[in-house]
């Protein structure tokens, strides 16, 4: 499968999700776990997991909104009915059904490309070079913004502006490990552009390695899985013209 | 338009939405801090408002796709709210650079340009951001924010009202925050670096 696929097939999953109900859910839930199955294998469990932990949180937090706090759900509100926090559950159970599954399928596509490195996956994905050349700028100055953080933040704990643990003087000081780490990312990519970049043509050796190395922006198992979730979403349209639940 | 000191900027501006944004989502602030960068970028690249929108526009989406795939995995659906906001840094609030630069710093007029386009970028991301919070996530995205709208449900609001209201009440502040903190990085920001990222591209010599 190749990147552009992965991420058609993505977007055509998450489209159908937001128009499905539940029988929709389930027929995207059971694509989804052919996907996993065939294109990822055993990975995917790192994958749903990783999903499952980005996702109960947000869950815990609907439950405490709506069943805790609020009470009913939408459709008891807009009906100015009393409604109950079962009414309540089980509209966050659909909402979260649907959410588990956009989050689960972002995470299952982006690890079928996990024994990649992300400059092996922009090298591989069809996309204008400059859009290439910038996530590929971005990479390596999120490393460097890391690494000013680490430094600017041990300097003004040793300075003491800051302290390690939460302090009041972090609320009052943070602004200026912000302002610090921007300021030396400036000068580095300063001194970069100016001096090292030049010297060593990195951008002119990066445009070769950006570019396309293939004519086809999709290949055939790209295109049987796209299918599968068009055909998805046309069920899901019929089912919902002839009131499926 | 896209000069390699431009995509150096974008770059940065995008590192630095992930970087403060990430930060806010996970200890659960009623904020989101999450466009410092937009704004910055649009700062930084002014006079040229189309390269300045386009460039923030960037740096929104880039910092939004990697947020998505590495924090919050529900950003992406606030793509348009992005695109409103690069919109208004591009073509109303790059118009207070000067002042933003002047030294000394004018005080009043520094803080009423930004409490001005503290509201104007908040309103307009409320009213873009409010559909998207009520149908796609039921009013609880997971930010702070969330507490409000059950404030406002609680008192027998619509859950479109109680999100519109929720949005009135925080992004106007949280918006506020993020143009003093960008007028803030931009006015540390040195002017040698500004230049370059402002220098148009030169034509190729025929």
């Amino acid at each position: 499968m190749t990147p552009n696929g992965a991420i058609v097939f993505t977007l055509v999953v998450v489209l159908a999700a937001m128009m499905s109900r539940m029988s929709g859910l389930i027929v995207l839930y059971l694509l989804c776990t052919l996907f996993a199955v065939i294109e990822v294998g055993p990975n995917a469990t790192a994958a749903l997991r990783r999903a499952v932990i980005l996702m109960v949180p947000l869950a815990a937090f609907m439950v405490l909104v709506w069943v805790g706090v609020v009470g009913r759900a939408p459709a008891d509100i807009a009906a100015s009915q009393p409604g109950s926090r079962v009414s309540a559950l089980v509209y966050v159970s659909i909402v979260c059904a649907r959410l588990f599954l956009i989050v689960a399928i972002v995470q299952i596509a982006a690890m079928r490309f996990a024994a990649i490195t992300p400059l092996q996956f922009i090298q591989l994905l069809r996309a204008p070079i400059a859009l290439k050349r910038l996530g590929v700028l971005t990479l390596s100055l999120i490393e460097t913004l890391l690494q000013a953080v680490d430094r600017a933040h041990t300097a003004l704990i040793a300075s003491g502006v800051i302290t390690r643990r939460l302090s009041a003087r972090n609320v009052f000081n943070g602004w200026v490990l912000v302002q610090t780490v921007w300021l030396t990312a400036i000068t580095s990519v300063t001194g970069r552009m100016r001096d090292k970049w030049p010297m060593e043509h990195t951008l002119k050796l990066l445009d070769p390695l950006l570019a396309e190395k293939r004519k086809d922006p999709l290949r055939t198992p790209d295109k049987i899985w796209i299918s599968c979730a068009a055909v998805a979403v046309v069920g899901i349209v019929w089912g919902d013209f002839y009131g499926l639940p | 338009m896209l000069t390699t000191p431009r995509m150096i900027a974008i770059a940065l501006c995008a590192a630095l939405n992930f970087a403060v944004g990430s930060i806010v989502y996970l200890i659960k602030l009623p904020l989101y801090l999450d466009s410092i960068g937009t704004i910055l970028c649009a700062l930084l690249i002014y006079p040229d408002r189309r390269a300045a929108f386009v460039c923030s526009f960037l740096a929104a989406m880039i910092s939004t796709v990697i947020t998505t795939l590495f924090i919050n995995p529900f950003l992406i659906w606030f793509s348009a709210t992005e695109l409103a906001l690069a919109l208004v840094a591009a073509y109303f609030i790059a118009d207070a650079e000067e002042i933003f630069r002047a030294r000394p710093l004018p005080m009043l007029r520094f803080g009423l340009r930004v409490v001005l386009y503290g509201i104007l970028t908040g309103v307009v991301s409320a009213v873009v951001s409010a559909p998207v919070v009520a149908y796609v996530f039921g009013g609880v995205t997971g930010s702070g924010s969330a507490f409000l709208v059950a404030f406002f449900l609680k008192a027998g609001q619509h859950l479109m009202a109680a999100v519109l209201h929720s949005g009135f009440t925080a992004e106007p502040i949280d918006k506020t925050l993020q143009v003093l903190f960008a007028a803030l990085l931009f006015r540390a920001t040195p002017k040698d670096f500004i230049d370059m990222v402002r220098a148009r591209p030169q034509p190729a010599p025929t």
